[in-house]
């Protein structure tokens, strides 16, 4: 039998040690490579590193560590971490905005450390600087361009697009249009009233299913088929998915129907007690800056909030975008959520 | 067939010292790590507004939704087992039996699409069944369909996937038994009068019942709570359990509903892993 040279006091040692060094290093890192982790739109993820991310380096010498998800998985994360919080700054819809200042999970913002946010035009700071919106992108159908262009969104049902369609799920904030639109074609009342019809909604929606390809939570796989032509619509698609890679040639357009299109203001806002407080400012505040809203804005053909930046070329007539009631779409999208997979799929 | 295992020996009190002291990292990984977070899933899952509740149960439970949902995740559990068994089985003895440079060939065809991503695979299959995809466009040019059949989103995309994704988790266990397998056995069985028929389902099925069962057991596991595979290849058409309990904690807010699906997931993915190794030990395989 052998003797083991294994003391427990030694072992608890070296364990000791080899945790404390494990859990301090990430952090001694951290400080010295000036880093901050952003919760953010997967879909944004690529045209953000691409070319967003690269400025905040240059103008800050910070490296932004970015997590890319829906904002609903952002929200949750937020939840879960809300005693220490790994987000500095998120960057998400209105609607689940709302629920995040609603749960205490935001920490205004002001001008003495964000000053771009005496720039940005009238509406686009909310609850008092809980968040601001650093861009206002819009929504319609997306399609494939070899496919024809719609001219009303009730070309969607049109029984020759059977199998053809995609939209988004209702858990994705843009999966709200679909639903909106079929209240309107339902009850032939204007957006701001038939946006309360829900019933007639779904009533609605649910003629739609014959002609739908997939119901879609992922975007970029969505935005895929259309390219490939498997789908010839995604009803409710926005202008920072579609235009960005019809920017880059693929055979997509985004299209405001007849009937109109949306608005669909993003936000950015600072996490409560998250890391680098005045880093996450100072991030805060080039977003909202005229050098990073050029920049979405020519990439991604959505309209800048600081009032010093042009509206890009191609920008549709903001008097043709409906705006919802979101505090209505927040309090009401779980409810919505439950009828959707029990009565629409 | 079954050889009874030599009884350990007693160990001095020192080395059951040294024995507790070595286990203890592998024991409290274990306690924090899963048994603590399952008994808080346990708990969430009980509680309602007022405190202790069985709502979330019973709703998940008697409503015709959610037993459905139930219903799909055990649907594709139960075909993708089914299928992997089929195509994994004699794949297993494909392998076994090659020799040399074939059999590492066999191993790294199994081996290395391990290492790609779930989420490639999925992107793959609908890379490979839409309608121009090289499924279709061969099924067209051997004359069997005319036009391009619609195949993605659909169960059976799912079910290809799924199969496609869980192979390897089927063939490494029974590949594990096979190998191990002596040859003459079928031989000796040919000597004694059995056809090949009888061999098979006398002595070669038996002794390949532990590899079967644990192939079984990981797969139905694995697919019954599949959450990317659906996700992408059919999406929310077709809700599972994963997916449902994805959209509580996410969408809904409703933790005690996704943590009593949870539990249901979880406590069914145990009773396959239970009803798995007692037939293994009554189905009298290799010990």
């Amino acid at each position: 039998m052998y003797k083991t040279s294994i003391h427990r006091r030694s072992l608890l040692k070296a364990g000791g040690a080899l945790v404390v060094a494990s859990l301090s290093a990430p952090s001694i890192l951290r400080a010295q490579t000036k880093e901050i982790v952003i919760g953010g739109p997967a879909g944004a993820a690529k045209y953000f590193t691409e070319s967003v991310f690269p400025l905040l380096k240059q103008k800050l010498g910070v490296t932004v560590l970015y997590e890319g998800s829906n904002s609903a998985t952002n929200l949750q994360k937020m939840q879960a971490d809300s005693a220490a919080p790994k987000f500095s700054v998120v960057v998400m819809d209105d609607p689940i905005m709302i629920k995040a200042a609603d749960g205490g999970l935001l920490m205004p913002i002001s001008t003495s450390g964000v000053p771009n946010l005496g720039k940005l035009v009238a509406g686009a700071v909310h609850r008092d600087g809980m968040w601001a919106n650093y861009q206002r992108p819009w929504a319609g159908i997306a399609y494939n361009t070899k496919s024809g262009a719609p001219k009303a969104w009730a070309d969607m049902w049109d029984k020759a697009r059977a199998g053809k369609i995609i939209i988004p799920s209702i858990q994705n904030t843009e999966g709200f249009w679909n639903l909106l639109i079929a209240a309107h074609l339902e009850t032939g009342k204007p957006f701001a009233e038939a946006q309360y019809e829900i019933d007639a909604g779904f009533k609605k929606l649910k003629s739609l299913v014959p002609n739908l390809l997939n119901v879609y939570t992922n975007a970029p796989q969505a935005m895929n088929l259309l390219e490939q032509g498997e789908a010839q619509m995604i009803g409710g698609q926005f202008s920072a998915y579609t235009l960005t890679r019809k920017a880059e040639g693929a055979p997509v357009d985004l299209r405001i129907p007849a009937e109109g299109g949306f608005a669909m203001p993003s936000g950015i806002a600072k996490v409560k007690g998250g890391p680098a407080p005045e880093l996450a400012d100072a991030v805060i505040d080039a977003f909202l800056g005229t050098e990073i809203q050029a920049v979405l804005a020519a990439k991604a053909v959505v309209a800048p909030t600081n009032t010093d930046a042009a509206i890009p070329a191609g920008y549709p007539d903001p008097a043709s975008l409906f705006a919802p009631d979101w505090a209505f779409v927040a309090k009401e999208r779980g409810k919505w959520a439950e009828r959707w997979t029990t009565e629409l799929l | 067939m079954t050889e009874a295992m030599p009884a350990p020996p007693k160990l001095s009190d020192p080395e059951r010292r040294t024995a507790f002291l070595l286990s203890l990292p592998a024991a409290m990984i274990l306690l924090i790590m899963f048994i603590l977070p399952l008994g808080l899933l346990l708990g969430v899952s009980f509680t309602g507004p007022e405190g202790f509740s069985l709502a979330a149960y019973q709703r998940l439970l008697t409503t015709p939704h959610y037993l459905s949902v139930i219903w799909n995740s055990l649907k594709l559990a139960l075909v993708t087992t089914a299928l992997t068994f089929l195509i994994g089985y004699p794949a297993s003895f494909a392998i076994a039996r090659a020799r040399g440079g074939w059999r590492s060939l066999m191993l790294g065809c199994l081996f290395l699409p391990l290492a790609a991503s779930v989420i490639v695979k999925a992107f793959a299959w609908t890379i490979l069944l839409r309608s121009d995809g090289i499924i279709n466009s061969t099924l067209m040019l051997l004359g069997i369909i005319d036009e391009p059949v619609r195949m993605i989103f659909t169960q059976t995309a799912l079910i290809v996937g799924s199969a496609n994704v869980f192979l390897p988790f089927m063939i490494l266990p029974i590949f594990a038994v096979v190998a191990q397998l002596d040859p003459r056995l079928g031989e000796a069985a040919a000597m004694l009068g059995a056809n090949p028929a009888v061999a098979f389902l006398k002595v070669t099925l038996p002794v390949t019942m532990p590899g079967i069962i644990a192939g079984v057991a990981l797969v139905f596991s694995l697919s019954v709570s599949a959450y990317v595979v659906p996700t992408l290849l059919i999406g929310e058409r077709y809700p599972t359990l994963a997916a449902t309990i994805a959209k509580a904690y996410l969408l809904t807010q409703q933790p005690a509903f996704g943590a009593a699906a949870g539990v249901v997931l979880l406590s069914i993915a145990i009773a396959v892993v239970i009803l798995s190794s007692r037939f293994g030990r009554s189905s009298g395989g290799l010990s």
